[in-house]
């Protein structure tokens, strides 16, 4: 029952996730650059549950994503289900709150981001006019680091809850 | 063994899923139709191929019988399909040799079918479907796609008679295509032979006959057949060259006779020297 609750969580979290990231998160894009919720979430996930709720939960969103967002099918279901695969090596469930409430955790989004987009956007500039990997790193660094900003608001949210939890 | 191999897949369950959920977002990106998506869908269908070349010895183990019936009728189709492919090539030699012996000439062919043999005769000859209202006259060569035939001697309204290279009283100028030597055809009832030929002029056997510019019947150029052997007999100052045709005239059905005719200034020509000669 637990288990199925989380899952249902899970969905509601990520529909309410794509749907901030289709209306909102275009609002504050930076010369085309925006942040990855889903990938924030992503780590989170890989955090808590480990890595294969993280694979399975990175193919689910970002097959999710491609429905919604994006005009290939599988594509962000394929990065972001080996960024979920790679993000579980770092689950340790002893250090998991500790990790999500410091810079550890904005590091692994800066890692996973750069991870996602290249292997995104490696795809998805096939065929293009420039010099394909100058400007597909180029774009992983840009959209990861806007993520890991984003992701440092979301440090501070863990870090005073768990500061909270643990005064309580 | 197989409980063996599921302990084995969950030990690796992490790997296994990776596996799955990719080949899964491979499959849906190769559902797409974009550019972008083409190059990897190439390199997807190559790393597919590999692995598919790895493990494809596994169902030819259980699926023997099944594989070896489709195979033999695939033989069977191919043997059916190379015959027919054999005699169409054959069939387009036969059409590109007679549509090239007309390409390469500017001369005027006309067709005829031959509705009479007579080969068992000192005079062989051939009786044509043509005649007269075709334009048909004595004198013209007969042709088809491997060489000389013979020359029309006689014509009726709707039909001609040939005189073939058989013929006792046939005569024709050639030359040796490759030494130029020049000489004159003729059947001797028994041998197609070249004759007046020095002894010291070179011919060999397997060397191509072809009639002469010195004819005064045939254009040049047109193929009689291969010098079969050379003698140089002590009684006489010419060799002895027995000529195989280039037609076979068993099986000769169709032929084209030429429109070729001397030219009038060269005939008078000729005619003039001959006259003062006497």
């Amino acid at each position: 029952m637990r288990q199925q609750e989380h899952i249902l969580v899970s969905v509601v979290v990520v529909v309410v996730l794509l749907l901030l990231q289709s209306t909102f998160i275009p609002l504050i894009s930076l010369l085309g650059v925006v942040p990855d919720l889903l990938l924030i979430w992503l780590v989170y996930i890989a955090l808590r549950r480990g890595q294969i709720e993280a694979t399975v939960a990175g193919f689910a969103a970002g097959l999710l994503q491609d429905i919604v967002a994006t005009k290939f099918l599988g594509l962000a279901a394929l990065a972001k289900t080996v960024t979920g695969f790679i993000l579980g090596y770092f689950y340790n469930e002893n250090t998991t709150e500790a990790t999500l409430g410091s810079y550890r955790f904005t590091l692994l989004v800066l890692l996973a981001g750069f991870i996602h987009n290249l292997l995104y956007f490696f795809i998805f500039l096939q065929n293009a006019d420039e010099v394909v990997l100058v400007r597909t790193i180029g774009l992983s660094l840009a959209h990861a680091i806007y993520s890991a900003v984003i992701a440092i608001l979301v440090m501070f949210l863990f870090s005073r809850r768990f500061r909270t939890a643990a005064f309580e | 063994m197989l409980q063996r191999i599921i302990d084995l897949l969950f030990e690796f369950r992490e790997y296994v899923l990776l596996t799955v959920l990719v080949v899964v977002s491979l499959g849906l990106l190769a559902l797409n139709d974009n550019p972008q998506v083409k190059v990897l869908r190439s390199a997807t269908s190559v790393v597919f191929g590999l692995v598919q070349e790895q493990v494809s010895f596994i169902p030819s183990y259980f699926g023997l019988k099944g594989e070896n019936a489709i195979l033999r009728r695939q033989n069977v189709e191919y043997r059916d399909e190379a015959y027919r492919m054999r005699e169409d090539k054959l069939e387009n030699l036969r059409l590109k040799n007679l549509l090239g012996l007309k390409e390469e000439s500017p001369r005027r062919y006309l067709a005829a079918n031959i509705v009479g043999k007579n080969l068992t005769l000192l005079r062989n000859t051939l009786t044509l479907d043509v005649g007269a209202t075709d334009s048909v006259r004595e004198q013209m060569p007969v042709v088809n796609e491997s060489g000389l035939v013979g020359m029309v001697v006689a014509t009726t309204d709707n039909y001609a008679i040939v005189n073939i290279l058989l013929n006792t009283d046939f005569r024709a100028s050639v030359k040796i295509q490759r030494s130029r030597v020049d000489g004159m055809l003729a059947w001797d009832g028994t041998t197609l032979m070249v004759k007046n030929v020095p002894k010291t002029r070179d011919v060999k056997p397997g060397d191509v006959v072809m009639t002469s510019d010195y004819s005064s019947l045939f254009p040049d150029g047109i193929r009689v057949g291969l010098v079969e052997e050379v003698q140089d007999p002590v009684s006489s100052l010419f060799k002895t060259i027995k000529v195989k045709p280039s037609v076979d005239f068993v099986t000769l059905e169709e032929v084209f006779i030429l429109e070729h005719r001397l030219s009038e200034e060269r005939r008078a020509l000729e005619q003039r020297v001959m006259e003062i000669a006497r």
